[in-house]
Parts: C-alpha cells; sequence; structure tokens
C-alpha cells in the first residue's frame, strides 16, 4: 500500500466478526465494521473530507478558516484537512465535555470557540443567541469561512453512500445485512449506509441508537436532538432506541477486553444496544435453520475517552497504593498523633526557637505569592503527598511547622510525618487564615 | 388520550403539610380574597443556613446576601435580618429596598447596594455605611463626590467586572470561552482604569472586593470568571489596594418540577408537538421558541431548566469544587488559600420553597375542541404569577373546597386562564394535567412562586385586586398567620413573644 496523501488512506476499513461465544448470540452473524482504523482515527473521516475537498482543492493557501460545530471526530478530521491545506479551523460548540478531545484539537491548531451556558433569568427579548450570531458571521460578504456544515449538507451522507454501505456489501460478499445497527450523532452514516443497504435488499432492518436523555454518550444526541438535525429522517429507522452511558462503558469494555477491537464509548454503545436489540429476533430464529448477518459501525478509539471513563468507572483506572499516604490515617489517627500549635506559640518558636522551626507553606504557588509568612517555604499539597510516599523530606533535627489555609490539611500531614517517625512536626491550628486574623505579619514578594 | 403529561411540583416540608391543610388556606382566601400569597418565613432562614454549610464545607467566610428584587416581603427580610450578622445579609437594587431592608432591621454594614443608582441611592447607601457595588466608572467618580460634599465617611465599594471571555483572546489556536454580554458592570479589560480611579478617590473609597454576576447556569463560564478575580485580587495587593471579598452574584437556580422523568417525557414531547407528531401540549401550539422548518426542530427552547440535578447550595458546592483552569485548583480551595471571603446573592434559590401563589377557580368550561379538554378561569392572571414570564412550568396543586369529591373522574386537561379581559392573559401557555376537573369555588396552588414569580409582574390593569400576602408559621399540627408587613421574627403572629 503505497499512497501519495494521507486522504488517500481513508475508508475501505475491515468488517471483522464478533466471536458467538462473546455475544451470545446463535443465529445470528455480528460483525464490527471498523471505522475506528481510518487514518484521523473515526467513521468522521469519510464525511469531513468529502464535505471539505471541494473547498480545501480550490482554496488558495493560507485563505480563510474552516469551521464546524463539532465537540470530536468531525473537527479532528478538520483540523487535520485544513492543516494539511494551509488553512485554520475553527470549532464552534458547547459540547465540548471530554478534555482529551479538547486538549487534542488545540494540540492540532485547532480553535475552540465554547456556547455560554442556557440563561438563568429567562429574558424573552434575548436575541443574543450565540448560534445566530455565528451564522451572521458566516453570511457577511467577504467573510473566509468555509463552513462543512455537517448537520444539513448533504455531502455527509453520501460520503457513506459512496464508502461505508458498499464496502459492507463487498465484504458480505455482494449482500446486504439482514441488520445494520448506528448510532444517531449527524444521522449521515446511519442514512447514507441504509440507503445503499436498502437498494441491495429492502427487507435490511436499520436500528438506530441514541443516548438516553438525561444522559451523556460522546457524539451521540439524545432523543430531543436529534430532531434538531436536518440530516435526520425518521423514516430512515425501522426502530429507534435508546442507551445509557453504562451501557456504552459495558460494550466498550466488552470489544476492548475480549475482542481486541479497541473501541470507544460510542462502538461500546453501538455493540451492547446491537446485542441488546438482537437478542428476541435471534431466539426467534431458533429451529428455523435460517442464519442472519448483523453489521454495527466501531467509531472512534478508546484512548481520547479515559477521563470519561475515570469519571463513570474509577475503579476500573484504579492504581494501587503505595508508601505512606493520608489515607491510611482514620480520624482516630490524626487526632492521636498530630500536634498542633497555635500562632502566638508559634510565633515564640520561629523568633526563638534554635533552630527555628521550617515553616511548610502547603498552599497553591500562587496564593503563597500573594501572602506568606516571611521564611517561609512552599511545597504545595498535591507534591508534598508524593514527596512524603517516599520517605521523610527532610531531617529529623529539622523541627517543621507545617501551615495550609485552616489548619485541617496540615494536621493530617502532622500525623503522617509523626508516623513516619519525624520527632518534631507540628500543624498550624488554624491555619494561615488564624494568623492572618490575629495580626501576625503576612509578606509578599 | 395520552398518559396525561404532568409537570408535578417539588414540595419540601413545611410546604407540603401547609398545603396539607386545605381547610386553613380556603379560609385564608375567604378573608382576604384571590389571589392570595402566602409566605413562610422559617423557610428562607433554613435555606440560607444550607448555603452556610456549603461555606463550612470549604472552610470559607463571607456573606450571604438575599437578592431583595426576588420578593418584595417583609417578613421574608425580617426573618433573615434575625439571623447572625456576620452570615447574612442583603442585596438591595433601588432606594425603596434599602431603606424596606434598614426599616426591617438590617444595619447599613450588611447591606449591599447593587444594580445601576442615581445619586439619591449612592448618599443613603453611603450615609448608612452599605457596600456599594459598582456598576460604573461613572457611578465611582459620583459616589466619591457625594462622600467628600456631605462629609460622608469613607465607602465600602466593590468593583463589579463583566466581560471575562474576552480577558484570553488569542490570535490563533486556543479555546474562548463565548459568554452572554452583560450590560452590567465594567468589562475586565478595563479594570485598570476602574483601580486608578479607586486609588485616585483613596480620601472617599476603600476597595473591599471584586463583584461579577454572570446570567448563565454554565459552571465553566462562572469558574472562569471566579478564578479571574482571584488573579486581579492580586494585582490588587501588588498595587498596595487591601481587598477581601469576592463577590460571585447569584443564579445557583431552583429545582421546580419534583420527578425527572415527567420533566424529560413533556420536555421530548414539546419536540414531536412541534413537528406535528403529537397534538399540542400548548394553547394554539405554541413552541417555546422552538419551531418546525422542513421537518427539522430550529430555534432554542426558551424555558426554565425545570428538573435539574444541581440547584441551590449543591450548584454552589460543584461550582467550589470544579477545578480552575489557569491554577489548577478548585475555586474553594483559590478562595481559602488566598484568604478572600466569599459574597454570593442568591435571590431565587434563597426563597425555593418558601410561598405559594393561591386562586380561586371561577369558572369551568369546556374549550370545544377536544372531549376531554377544558378552560378554567382563575381569580388571578398573568402578572400575580409571572409562570409565563420567568419559563417556569409547574402544574398548580389542586385544593377542592371541603375536601376530595366522590372521585372516579380521573386525570383531565385544562387551560388556565386569567380575570383580564384580553385572550392573551393565560396563567400558563402549556396544557395543564390536573388529577380531577376542578370546579368553581376549588382552589389552585402554585407552589414555590416566592422567587420572581410571586408578583414580580403583578399591575393594577383593569382594576382587579392585587394580591395580599401573609406569612405563615407552623405550630404543632396548625398554622399561625398574619399579613405580611405584621410579621416579626421575635413574636408570634398575634403578638405573643416567642
Amino acid at each position: 500500500m503505497r499512497y501519495d496523501s494521507i486522504t488517500e488512506a481513508i475508508g475501505n476499513t475491515p468488517l471483522v466478526r464478533i466471536d458467538p461465544a462473546v455475544h451470545g448470540l446463535r443465529n445470528i452473524d455480528l460483525y464490527a465494521k471498523l471505522e475506528m482504523l481510518n487514518p484521523f482515527g473515526s467513521v468522521k473521516d469519510r464525511p469531513a473530507w468529502h464535505m471539505a475537498r471541494p473547498h480545501l482543492e480550490g482554496a488558495g493557501a493560507g485563505e480563510g478558516t474552516v469551521v464546524e460545530l463539532s465537540s470530536g471526530n468531525t473537527a479532528k478530521a478538520l483540523a487535520l484537512l485544513a492543516g494539511m491545506h494551509g488553512l485554520r479551523f475553527k470549532s464552534v460548540t458547547n459540547r465540548m465535555r471530554v478534555p482529551e478531545i479538547k486538549e487534542l484539537l488545540l494540540l492540532l491548531g485547532a480553535e475552540i470557540e465554547e456556547l455560554p451556558g442556557r440563561s438563568e433569568c429567562l429574558d424573552p427579548t434575548d436575541t443574543d443567541d450565540p448560534l445566530t450570531h455565528f451564522h451572521q458571521a458566516l453570511s457577511e460578504p467577504g467573510s473566509t469561512y468555509l463552513h462543512t456544515d455537517q448537520y444539513f449538507n448533504p455531502r455527509n451522507v453520501e460520503a457513506h453512500a459512496a464508502g461505508t454501505g458498499p464496502e459492507i456489501v463487498k465484504d458480505l460478499d455482494g449482500r446486504a445485512p439482514d441488520w445494520f445497527v448506528a448510532c444517531v450523532g449527524t444521522a449521515g452514516s446511519s442514512t447514507g449506509v441504509a440507503r445503499v443497504l436498502r437498494e441491495h435488499d429492502p427487507d435490511v432492518r436499520v436500528l438506530g441508537l441514541v443516548a438516553h436523555k438525561s444522559d451523556f454518550i460522546p457524539g451521540i444526541r439524545t432523543i430531543d436532538e436529534v430532531h434538531q438535525v436536518g440530516l435526520f429522517d425518521p423514516a430512515t429507522y425501522d426502530t429507534i432506541e435508546s442507551v445509557t452511558s453504562g451501557e456504552a462503558l459495558d460494550g466498550m469494555l466488552t470489544l476492548v477486553r475480549r475482542c481486541g477491537i479497541l473501541s470507544g464509548p460510542t462502538g461500546g454503545a453501538a455493540y451492547q444496544g446491537a446485542v441488546r436489540h438482537l437478542r428476541d429476533a435471534d431466539s426467534a430464529l431458533d429451529g428455523s435453520g435460517r442464519r442472519e448477518t448483523a453489521v454495527f459501525i466501531v467509531c472512534d478509539r478508546a484512548e481520547s475517552y479515559l477521563s470519561y471513563v475515570r469519571a463513570r468507572r474509577p475503579e476500573l483506572l484504579g492504581r494501587a497504593v503505595r508508601g505512606h499516604t493520608l489515607a491510611s490515617l482514620t480520624e482516630d489517627d490524626v487526632r492521636a498523633e498530630a500536634l498542633s500549635v497555635g500562632v502566638e506559640a508559634a510565633r515564640r518558636r520561629i523568633a526563638e526557637g534554635d533552630p527555628g522551626p521550617l515553616v511548610v507553606d502547603l498552599r497553591s504557588p500562587h496564593a503563597y505569592a500573594a501572602l506568606h509568612i516571611e521564611g517561609s517555604v512552599n511545597i504545595v499539597d498535591e507534591l508534598f503527598e508524593e514527596l512524603v510516599r517516599g520517605g521523610l523530606p527532610f531531617g529529623k533535627r529539622t523541627p517543621v511547622l507545617l501551615a495550609c489555609p485552616v489548619g485541617e490539611k496540615s494536621l493530617r500531614y502532622a500525623a503522617l510525618l509523626t508516623r513516619m517517625g519525624h520527632p518534631e512536626v507540628r500543624s498550624l491550628a488554624g491555619g494561615i487564615v488564624a494568623w492572618r486574623d490575629a495580626g501576625a505579619p503576612l509578606v509578599r514578594e | 388520550m395520552d398518559v396525561p403529561l404532568y409537570l408535578r411540583p417539588r414540595v419540601d416540608p413545611p410546604l407540603a403539610s401547609l398545603l396539607g391543610a386545605a381547610p386553613f388556606l380556603h379560609s385564608l382566601v375567604d378573608a382576604l380574597g384571590s389571589p392570595l400569597n402566602v409566605l413562610l418565613p422559617e423557610t428562607i432562614a433554613e435555606n440560607a443556613e444550607r448555603f452556610r454549610a456549603v461555606y463550612r464545607r470549604h472552610h470559607l467566610t463571607g456573606r450571604v446576601y438575599f437578592a431583595h428584587k426576588a420578593n418584595r416581603s417583609s417578613a421574608l427580610l425580617r426573618r433573615l435580618a434575625a439571623e447572625d450578622p456576620a452570615h447574612v445579609g442583603v442585596d438591595v437594587a433601588s432606594p425603596a429596598e434599602l431603606r424596606h431592608a434598614l426599616g426591617c432591621g438590617f444595619t447599613g454594614d450588611r447591606i449591599m447596594a447593587t444594580g445601576p443608582k442615581d445619586p439619591e441611592f449612592l448618599w443613603l447607601a453611603a450615609r448608612v455605611g452599605a457596600t456599594v457595588n459598582l456598576d460604573s466608572l461613572r457611578e465611582l467618580d459620583q459616589l466619591a463626590e457625594l462622600v467628600r460634599t456631605y462629609g460622608l465617611g469613607r465607602a465600602d465599594v466593590l468593583v463589579r467586572l463583566s466581560g471575562f471571555e474576552s480577558v484570553d483572546g488569542h490570535g490563533g489556536a486556543g479555546t474562548r470561552l463565548l459568554s452572554r454580554r452583560s450590560r452590567f458592570g465594567t468589562p475586565v479589560r478595563e479594570v485598570e482604569t476602574v483601580l486608578s480611579a479607586v486609588e485616585r478617590h483613596a480620601d472617599a473609597v476603600t476597595l473591599t472586593g471584586l463583584a461579577y454576576h454572570l446570567d448563565t447556569t454554565g459552571l465553566a463560564e462562572k469558574g472562569r470568571a471566579l478564578e479571574r478575580c482571584v488573579l486581579l485580587m492580586d494585582e490588587c495587593r501588588a498595587r498596595g489596594l487591601a481587598p477581601r471579598a469576592i463577590d460571585i452574584g447569584g443564579g445557583f437556580g431552583v429545582g421546580y418540577v419534583a420527578d425527572a422523568e415527567e420533566w424529560e417525557r413533556w420536555t421530548t414531547a414539546l419536540s414531536e408537538a412541534v413537528l406535528g407528531g403529537r397534538p399540542p401540549l400548548t394553547w394554539r401550539g405554541h413552541g417555546y421558541g422552538l419551531r418546525n422548518e422542513g421537518g427539522t426542530v430550529r430555534g432554542s427552547v426558551a424555558l426554565y431548566p425545570g428538573h435539574r440535578p444541581h440547584a441551590g447550595p449543591g450548584y454552589l458546592d460543584e461550582l467550589l469544587s470544579l477545578p480552575a483552569p489557569v491554577l489548577g485548583r478548585a475555586p474553594g480551595t483559590l478562595l481559602l488559600e488566598h484568604l478572600h471571603d466569599l459574597h454570593i446573592e442568591p435571590g431565587r434559590a434563597l426563597a425555593d420553597q418558601c410561598g405559594l401563589s393561591l386562586a380561586r377557580v371561577l369558572d369551568v368550561r369546556p374549550t370545544g375542541e377536544g372531549p376531554d379538554q377544558y378552560l378554567v378561569r382563575l381569580g388571578m392572571n398573568a402578572g400575580d404569577v409571572s409562570l409565563e414570564e420567568h419559563g417556569v412550568l409547574v402544574d398548580p396543586v389542586l385544593l377542592p373546597r371541603g375536601g376530595p369529591e366522590d372521585g372516579g373522574q380521573g386525570p383531565v386537561g385544562v387551560h388556565l386562564v386569567g380575570n383580564l379581559c384580553l385572550e392573551a392573559d393565560l396563567i400558563t401557555r402549556r396544557l395543564v394535567f390536573l388529577p380531577a376537573l376542578p370546579r368553581a369555588g376549588d382552589l389552585l396552588a402554585f407552589v414555590n412562586t416566592a422567587g420572581y414569580a410571586m408578583d414580580f409582574h403583578a399591575h393594577r390593569a383593569q382594576r382587579q385586586p392585587l394580591a395580599r400576602t401573609v406569612a405563615v408559621v407552623g405550630e404543632g399540627d396548625s398554622w399561625r398567620w398574619c399579613m405580611d408587613e405584621d410579621y416579626w421574627p421575635i413574636t408570634h403572629p398575634g403578638g405573643k413573644p416567642v
């Protein structure tokens, strides 16, 4: 395989059979269309290139900006395509809820505009709708924006009608599958693929999956949101069902851990939704001697969704605890082992102690820079926790006075250091707040 | 008929037990007329305590200021005046509100003057030692001039800022968080000018902090503004000023609808109705901002988010706990570590569950459109409970006269119309489902109207009676009541010392 441009590597993705031992369907062969193997990592590479190509190939170098309302994969593909052609890319969205995707977009050189939240006090006269501004800006005379308009652009659907759909038919030896399962985002892939499959066999059943209304699955819209998509036509789907983020993660885990398919949560939702729906159809086929086939789309990869997983299933990413940690201390331990000292006594120790205590301020560097106890050193608590895991960070002959905002965190660290064998650790009672309130001096540098 | 699309209200105790006392409520309306507003002053104190609990969890100091404009009641204000002065204050937006707050027992040092201010308002605020939340540079100049001319003590001021989105403008790659434009406050990019003016007026004003109020439910926008204020406070200190407080305004929200599923079902049905996939849910098919363009729903829904997982104190807790974009630490931690006080100004959220609006059913008749649809005319108009004005959708509670009837009738869809001779006078545009068809003489109780929805838009048009307001206090299994203006927190209604 030798190509002149990365765009030639878009499409022709594999169709991989899922082991029946995993999904448990006896009479239905289930296939995954691995759109995650497109060069930019997702099913959106196809429509992004198909929509942008006429503009990009005609555009002069360095002129204008490609814009799209996208929170993820379309933006990623368009940012790369724009960059290849010397253009800039801007994404406008209020759905950028996955930090890795956002950072990846920034890495690709994208500009991101996040739309404001909803108004708390309803203003019926509000004409300050950011989307309206967006569309006004696009249509201004002399504007150099290229709007790919994925939710309304028929070329989004065409990309799949020309590529994804025919590829599935070809890989099934010229037959359409009995079932096609797709998550609905822009409705581009489901509409385009369904059209082609039905041309081969009008009896293909199409299952559209949407996100459960109060839930969030990246790349899938909820049942309300699909009605706002210009490409969405209810007639495309024989059935529309909703899936939860929990099901998406279950499906993703099955694909990742048992099938060797490094799918993201959208692919997981498609798998789980497919198996859930096909179970009844499968039972009905028992004893008929017939076999059916079903195809679902794995639209992107797992790596970008680790924080999504962490927020919902932290135990999947749990790390073993090592060394000395605050977590090993109970409240009783803290009470029994920590020693604290009030502001007046602390001031005396600092002035008269021989040696005087090393004052460690556990607040953030910015707060420390603004105001701190003269002569103190700043080790921010997160760093301090890492430090003490490895052992005592200062000698046992150096007395230590720990200070945090109100003396709560420092008390816990004082208990921990005492347990680790330091003989002379104190926590500043009431913290920097008490110090300030007592009128003791604070300096800034 | 489909399954009735209820949007039943969230009703916590003691409001729930008050609704259980239907004969008592009927006797109040019999005596005082319809419409009638009922307030529970104890509840506003409990709400303030819930906000204080969030402060304690984050070890923060500072005040909870009640945004007076949410409700004009004396009872609510007097009850709050009886709270710890270090913890509870009041935010006033007009000279009359300022006078009212003083008359209800707030001393000047517990009062914050906000909004646009004319010289009389500025003078009185400075005279009584209220903190002036400065809307503009011009206001600062005016205030300083008044302080000098009339030999007043130095006035405490907060500088209100706006336009946070423009501060990290960028040429190339990056993220820009858009915000709705506000006409209040000084744009952050002009902060330098205001601080210079504060220094120039050092003989007349003392800068005690920075403030913002963003009209959004978006936590990220608020978190960004809060962090920006922390950074600016540092600049103030570097200039030798000594501000202590960051005032983050209000907008913490209220959950009106008890059940998330009812809310979701209704809003989904609205989209379907706009597309023509089901019968209208509203008077004449009103779409609440949604419209059908060639089979696709366009526009954005102009409704208050009726069910919300985090509202009021829960929302504040979430805001204080989110990591901030630049410094990385949560806003609660930033405030604490930098030794800043936190001021908040909840209006609606502090008045949550504090009151209800009662209306007598005057007339019931079929609409003539559907077999099961009725018009119910109330002794109240849209101005008395501005549910539509604020986009609040919630069912009223039916309080039959003389207890429930024989039953058997089942849910019924009604349109609630007001007492004005205007086609537009609908209490709500929504088709409301009630458990049974009401009859003339029954009461409908609109729950949770104390924040902005009680008499915010009430008017004397067509000489219909304005609602009177009573304060009620639970006493064992029964209730005592008095007129709002006669309530004092130190005596039971009737004058007996507590």
